[in-house]
């Protein structure tokens, strides 16, 4: 038995062949499904150990150091929208987002809105949250289809996306996605037309300036959705 | 939220991160964020020598594992003498404190403590902060078989400390 083959196997580390070989091997030995179940247990449980560090808000004279040069977002000032349908939520929320500046004091916080506001940031929630989560650019989910999965400078995984009223960019941040950029689509066009069209030449411009490399393929975004995005 | 994304933005949004890490090396929190911002002051400092286009995250990292070794000896020689155990885990404002889980914290913390510098460094950026094995041989400068060994020896020894459910 190769313990590194083993853990690099748990890992995702190996090639389509190898990852093979070494799943029919733990398939037919109980003693390595068990341990491939501690071992998975144990990961799960050590990121549950550290990852509240990274869920806090991070210490006020830390933050300092660092603050962006661009402070426009005044989260405090959102007030709360509740019960619109559904629609009507994604055209009033992209219509007070642009480009990174938010000046919204419409974000909605009604349980199904797609997005939410936490310690002045904006996630995303409910079916938006869901689907980025689970959807492949081949198959659209909740009437949300993904377009583009690509890490971006700060290693992080980010989705573009488009729903009904709007498209917009997510990147993941503590374990959730942080909404990047929120686009409304234009006045007076399907939604319908719109899922088929192209990329808003807004989002194409905020995915072009955050992605390094290139983007995911097939198989890439369903390796790292397995790997919870990681 | 800023679409040119410059420097300090980026690094601001790697944050949580570089502090997640800094507390699976240095167990302590007060340690762990006088760490998050040496490496703070020393990215800052070093910014012309990142290269853009590259990780910003993997740079960063390697800062604060470099200021990690840099420190860990003096420091391992000096608190040794000192009382460190449970005590600073409930001091001041550690974020892990809101976790209902304390014992198994505890026990996972200690286990960290115990393992050797090189296996804990390799362990916390594959199993917490999820970089792959040729992430973090490219990070770290060292063979890919060699963090996978050093991983490997790690994780078995963590998990036989912290005992079998």
């Amino acid at each position: 038995m190769n313990d590194e083959k083993f853990f690099a196997w748990l890992d995702g580390e190996l090639g389509p062949a190898e990852a093979a070989e070494m799943e029919a091997r733990v398939a037919a030995d109980p003693q390595l499904q068990r341990l491939a179940e501690q071992h998975r247990a144990f990961g799960a449980e050590l990121k549950g150990v550290f990852d509240p560090v990274a869920e806090a808000a991070v210490p006020e004279h830390l933050a300092a150091m660092v603050r962006p040069s661009a402070q426009v977002i005044d989260f405090a000032a959102a007030k709360r929208v509740r019960s619109m349908p559904a629609l009507a939520q994604w055209a009033a929320m992209a219509a007070t987002l642009a480009i990174g500046v938010f000046a919204g004091t419409q974000v909605p916080r009604g349980t199904d809105a797609p997005v939410q506001v936490q310690g002045g940031k904006l996630y995303a929630a409910a079916s938006l949250n869901q689907a980025l989560d689970t959807a492949l650019a081949s198959a659209p989910a909740g009437g949300v289809r993904i377009g583009l999965t690509y890490r971006d400078q700060a290693g992080e995984i980010c989705r573009s996306f488009t729903a009904a009223a709007a498209s917009g960019l997510a990147c993941r941040n503590g374990g959730r996605w942080q909404m990047k950029g929120l686009f409304a689509a234009p006045e007076g066009q399907a939604s319908d037309y719109r899922m088929a069209a192209g990329m808003d030449p807004n989002l194409a411009a905020l995915v072009g300036s955050t992605m390094t490399g290139e983007p995911f393929d097939a198989a890439q975004e369903k390796a790292a959705r397995d790997k919870g995005w990681r | 939220m800023n679409q040119l994304s410059p420097f300090e933005d980026q690094l601001a949004s790697l944050l949580p991160r570089l502090r997640r890490f800094a507390h699976a090396l240095s167990r302590d929190p007060v340690d762990a964020d006088d760490l998050t911002q040496a490496t703070i002051e020393r990215a800052l400092r070093s910014k012309a020598q990142w290269e853009p286009g590259t990780r910003l995250d993997s740079w960063a990292y390697r800062i604060m594992r470099n200021l990690w070794i840099d420190t860990a000896r003096s420091r391992s020689r000096k608190s040794a003498h000192e009382a460190p155990e449970e005590e600073g885990l409930n001091v001041g404002e550690d974020p892990r404190e809101a976790i209902d889980a304390a014992v198994d914290l505890k026990r996972v913390m200690t286990a960290m403590e115990r393992l050797p510098d090189e296996q804990r460094e390799v362990v916390a950026l594959i199993l917490v902060e999820g970089f792959g094995y040729r992430e973090v041989s490219e990070m770290l400068g060292l063979p890919i078989g060699t963090v996978s060994s050093r991983l490997v020896r790690g994780r078995t020894a963590l998990l036989a400390m912290v005992g079998e459910r």
